[in-house]
């Protein structure tokens, strides 16, 4: 039982870190970024915790909002450029805050013993939940209900105003803002509610692991948060959830057995998912069953 | 600020420009797949490493010479290349960039688990020339085989200026690039063009690798996260599309990262190469001889 309770813990904050890129991906930009906020919010609300005694739900919640200032701040100049460029330029930050990591060194005394991020050795004994008898399942049932709220906040934005705004970005920039929206104030939003949504999720992760170091945070985590919405499409946050249930947990603990051919299978998969259903299995708009009938007979042809 | 600092750093400048080469070259291969298919190859810098790790094969069984083993190198990686095209761009939508530019991803990590999975992760030793040549310049000293690795480059960036801009093959890649509807009307074949592009591309790719390979003296599967992320960050500073912006961008990163190394030691240099793309991203997004950018 503690081992699917576990699985149901990943497959929580792998949510919230695909949640991150769905929402910067709304707008059209993909952000490979998202694993540098999530070292970020983890290392802040391990800090928070671990270094200077807080509970857990402020301590995510100041992980979520130093992360998001961050993002806010890094999405200026990384959003000056589009496209193919800010693939490069999130890579690249991304990157630099793995190395920040790893050079990071700040300990303190507490309980008797140094804590606190030690360089490449990583950031140790963060032990929030033990120290405080939180049994696994309350750890589970945190995490879920942290998911269910920011599932609900981004599935109710979808269905807003500011849902369409976001989403209008992403299909036709120009179009956007003949219309008058402000292109850079709505990319910076969602780069903002992307960084929020990861430095929480990081938080969490820091404390159901209790041990992190850089290495995890690389590349291969970032490509996991945008490969998460876009296999699972960008119609809904749904799509964010299957595709991370099916990766986490069919295609990582359920083919445990062939051992470390399964990271061999997870690039294949990519690259066929994205031949035989490019927008992703829940396809690029809302699924019929939650909009009007006959809503996309409306629609027009963008012309190329 | 003494003598031997001011020696150190003309030597650690000297060094990262030659060295600066085969990301130059990593460079002007990403920057032909953008300028004629406007879309991002993240898979390239894998399919280098496993061109190079085709060499690598040949030399651990046939004990080949090293010329062999560099050519090897090349055509394997040319041949990946065309794979990885297949794969990823050939079928995938052409106006939803995210699903190339992901199944690209995917190839990357399938290239490099494959590789990681053949060589156990273990680094190989990999043939070199003139090791032991070391030219004296004053108090600078040029390293014989850093030298071989720069004049291959230029060899290769050459060749590929030949076929760029003096054969059909060249005419109709540059047409493509400039506007590939009208040169789909004037009987181009698009996708016969955008496929010798990869198979171009990847030949270069496979030269950078085997260079990158000979100058280090050992090969492992670590150098590919290093080739992609350091070809990306020439590209956006020489500007995407800019074969000449690669080639400048490639020496401009060599020898900033040599100088970073001097002075700030291994683990931090890569944090100051990217800060310089950050700087460059700022005050000029479009890079050193980008157009500016219009709608995509």
């Amino acid at each position: 039982m503690d081992f699917y309770l576990g699985l149901l813990q990943i497959i929580g904050v792998h949510t919230l870190l695909g949640l991150s890129a769905y929402i910067v991906l709304l707008t059209g930009q993909v952000s490979m970024a998202q694993a540098g906020f999530y070292a970020i919010g983890a290392y802040v609300a391990a800090m928070c915790t671990a270094m200077f005694g807080f509970h857990i739900l402020p301590a995510i919640i100041v992980a979520g909002l130093v992360t998001a200032a961050i993002a806010c701040v890094v999405g200026f100049p990384a959003l000056r450029v589009k496209g193919l460029m800010l693939v490069v330029a999130t890579l690249a930050f991304g990157e630099m805050v793995r190395l920040f990591f790893f050079n990071l060194t700040w300990q303190v005394e507490r309980g008797g013993g140094l804590i606190g991020p030690n360089g490449a050795e990583g950031f140790r004994a963060i032990r929030f939940f033990p120290e405080n008898g939180w049994e696994i399942w309350h750890v589970t049932g945190f995490i879920w209900i942290v998911v269910a709220v920011v599932m609900g906040a981004l599935w109710w934005i979808d269905n807003t105003r500011a849902g369409a705004v976001l989403r209008a970005v992403g299909h036709d920039e120009t179009a956007a803002q003949s219309i008058g929206l402000n292109l850079t104030a709505v990319k910076v939003g969602a780069m903002t509610l992307g960084g929020l949504i990861a430095g929480m999720g990081g938080g969490i992760y820091a404390h159901t692991v209790t041990h992190i170091e850089h290495a995890v945070f690389g590349v291969l985590l970032a490509t996991f948060a945008i490969a998460y919405p876009i296999l699972g499409g960008l119609g809904s946050v749904f799509g964010t959830l299957i595709a991370v249930i099916f990766i986490q947990g069919f295609l990582v603990e359920g083919l445990r057995f062939i051992g470390d051919w399964r990271s061999l299978l997870f690039g294949a998969l990519i690259v066929l998912a994205m031949n035989f259903r490019p927008t992703g299995l829940l396809g690029e708009r809302m699924p019929r069953l939650f909009k009007r009938r006959g809503a996309d007979k409306l629609e027009l042809k963008e012309a190329e | 600020m003494d003598y031997f600092f001011f020696i150190d750093l003309i030597q650690s400048t000297v060094d990262g420009l030659l060295f600066g080469t085969t990301y130059a070259l990593i460079g002007i291969g990403f920057t032909l797949i953008f300028g004629v298919m406007r879309k991002l190859n993240l898979a390239y810098g894998a399919a280098a490493l496993a061109g190079t790790y085709i060499g690598l094969v040949i030399y651990l069984m046939f004990d080949a010479h090293p010329a062999l083993v560099f050519l090897a190198s090349a055509i394997g990686s040319g041949a990946i290349g065309l794979i990885v095209y297949l794969c990823c761009f050939r079928f995938t939508p052409s106006d939803y960039p995210m699903a190339s530019l992901l199944a690209s991803v995917g190839m990357l990590l399938f290239i490099d688990e494959v590789v990681i999975h053949a060589s156990h992760g273990l680094p190989y030793p990999y043939p070199s020339v003139f090791r032991d040549a070391i030219i004296e310049v004053g108090d600078v000293w040029v390293r014989g085989d850093l030298l071989f690795v720069f004049f291959m480059c230029v060899v290769a960036m050459a060749v590929l200026f030949w076929l760029l801009y003096r054969t059909p093959l060249g005419l109709a890649t540059r047409a493509v690039s400039q506007q590939p509807r009208a040169a789909q009307l004037c009987g181009i074949d698009v996708t016969r063009v955008n496929m010798m592009t990869f198979g171009i591309a990847g030949i270069l790719g496979g030269v950078a690798g085997a260079m990158t390979a000979a100058a280090v003296g050992v090969l492992s599967p670590v150098i590919a996260m290093g080739l992609t992320v350091k070809g990306l960050i020439v590209v956006v500073i020489g500007g995407l599309g800019s074969i000449p912006g690669a080639i400048i961008g490639g020496l401009l990163v060599g020898a900033a990262e040599n100088i970073f190394l001097l002075l700030r030691g291994v683990t931090e240099r890569d944090i100051y190469v990217m800060l310089l793309l950050f700087i460059f991203l700022t005050l000029r997004p479009g890079g050193l001889f980008g157009n500016a950018q219009t709608r995509d």
